[in-house]
């Protein structure tokens, strides 16, 4: 019989999963948050989030000394070290993200107290629906270490997009109708931004839980494409 | 003179053809192909197929029992001196049957040196330790020519500095690590094309060890290095090559036999190994 060794290794490694988990249900959850603040000019609401970011951030901080904590006394390899590593990457991708939802929540400030135009709304509100599904799929994937499901972000990410194309289309259409300011009309256009770039983090996200699977690490490709042209890095 | 040391020298084998040219596009120093090991009926170590790179330093790691030393052993046929071992399969040096009658052990052993996991140096001094192999071998006069291969080895061994002022004294004073580095100093004066060094830092504190392990790197330059260790990080920090040895047990007889996992690019080894046990084994899952 093979005896199981390394117990307190193995509950480390676990905290940091369970705590990058965490971080990514936090932010997952202000998504809808944020965004019914930001339709209904709910500034308590926007207020709160940016309060709670600290929390993330103090979270962050707290799973990034953990990692380090880890690589030194522990001296991980090969599975291990690529679930450190990539523990490492996805904190700082779901942080960035929860900092956007700050940055939406600011952006409510700005654009109270006049309200947004019904067909803008709505697509903010699928936007945010579709930046909520990647994260809850990027943590699911993490979850499962599903390299397939972790892959397919990119691919799911591109309603995102569209969306975000879409969406600053309304926006600019609703201004030249004379029904939103210009400086409402920009900050709505970043606000689409915010979204689009947390469906961003997402499918990083999702490349590095690869990386965790298998080793496959991201930028291959485009270094491959280079190495293939015959250009030097 | 020896009568075995005659014997030595008189032998044209198929080895001189390849050592003194040092062809180095010949890349493939060592060819092992099914090899098994037995000790009368216990078989040591399984259809190990592997091969040897040159100027690389290919690290052997893999749980106690796993025969990797047995291994290490058959690259310069110490296995000879145990009467009952025998050997199936080949194991080429440089193109050539290192198990072929012809070929003299000794000849193989000067080309192919051998560092132990315990410092041995001959009571004897500084200088007789490493001017002992090339006096034996009676291809450099002494003088000058002896004085200046003594100096040389030393150097080659990062050791010069440290004892060219007592050369005349015991090397039993020296300390342990001092004492490894002279065995390595020892071991590359007779000019050998390929070190085995069989766990050369588990006797050495953290100092002495990172000194051999720095002198290993220098070294690949000039020779072709293979280490076995149970230091995974010492495997890490100095091989290009790392081959996982692990042992099977056969449930009916309880009989244990080494076999290869895999060999590979040691960062690939430790950041992805192909093979799950090599995988239980470097993150020390199981024991």
């Amino acid at each position: 019989m093979q005896e199981q060794l390394r117990s307190t290794f193995d509950e480390e490694l676990e905290t940091i999963k369970t705590g990058i988990l965490e971080m990514s249900k936090i932010v997952e959850e202000t998504i809808p948050i944020g965004t019914q603040a930001l339709l209904e000019g709910d500034l308590t609401v926007a207020q709160k989030i940016i309060e709670n970011d600290d929390k993330l951030d103090a979270l962050s901080i707290s799973l990034e000394e953990m990692c380090y904590h880890v690589l030194t006394l522990q001296q991980p390899l090969a599975g291990d070290l690529r679930s450190v590593m990539g523990a490492l990457w996805l904190n700082s991708e779901i942080e960035r993200s929860g900092d956007l939802m700050c940055n939406i929540a600011k952006a409510t400030r700005r654009i109270f107290p006049e309200k947004i135009p019904n067909a803008v709304a709505s697509l903010l509100t699928q936007m945010s629906a579709e930046a909520q599904r990647l994260i809850a799929l990027s943590a699911e994937a993490y979850l499962k270490g599903d390299a397939g499901l972790a892959v397919a972000l990119d691919d799911i990410d591109d309603r995102l997009d569209d969306l975000n194309i879409e969406t600053v289309e309304a926006i600019f259409e609703t201004h030249n109708q004379e029904q939103l300011t210009l400086h409402v009309a920009v900050q709505l256009a970043l606000i689409c931004r915010y979204y689009e770039r947390i469906g961003d983090h997402a499918v990083n996200i999702g490349e590095r839980i690869r990386y965790i699977v298998d080793g496959w690490s991201p930028e291959r490709t485009g270094a491959a494409r280079l190495t293939q042209r015959g250009e030097k890095e | 003179m020896n009568p075995e040391i005659t014997d030595m020298k008189s032998t044209n084998n198929e080895l001189s053809l390849h050592n003194d040219q040092k062809d180095k596009t010949l890349n493939r120093i060592f060819e092992v192909d099914d090899l098994n090991v037995y000790y009368d009926d216990f078989r040591a170590i399984r259809d190990i197929t592997i091969n040897v790179f040159a100027n690389e330093i290919t690290a052997f790691i893999g749980p106690s029992g796993c025969g990797k030393t047995t291994m290490l052993r058959s690259f310069n046929r110490m296995n000879d001196l145990i009467p009952s071992a025998k050997i199936t399969g080949n194991l080429s040096y440089r193109g050539a049957n290192l198990y072929d009658k012809k070929v003299d052990p000794v000849e193989v052993r000067r080309r192919i040196g051998m560092v132990f996991q315990k410092p041995n140096p001959f009571p004897k001094s500084i200088y007789d330790n490493v001017a002992y192999g090339p006096k034996i071998a009676g291809n450099v006069k002494k003088g000058k020519e002896m004085d200046n291969l003594v100096e040389t080895s030393l150097k080659k061994a990062a050791l010069w500095d440290e004892v060219k002022d007592r050369l005349k004294s015991s090397a039993l004073g020296m300390s342990g690590g001092q004492q490894q580095r002279l065995c390595i100093a020892r071991a590359i004066a007779t000019n050998p094309d390929v070190v085995l060094m069989d766990e050369p830092c588990s006797a050495l504190d953290p100092i002495a060890t990172g000194k051999i392990e720095e002198l290993m790197t220098q070294l690949k330059e000039e020779y072709t290095i293979l280490i076995v260790t149970h230091n995974m990080q010492q495997a890490a920090r100095v091989s290009d090559k790392t081959a996982f040895f692990s042992v099977e047990v056969e449930e009916e007889s309880d009989s244990r036999t080494g076999i290869l996992v895999e060999i590979g690019p040691t960062e690939k080894i430790f950041s992805n190994p192909e093979d799950i046990r090599t995988e239980n084994y470097i993150t020390g899952r199981f024991g």
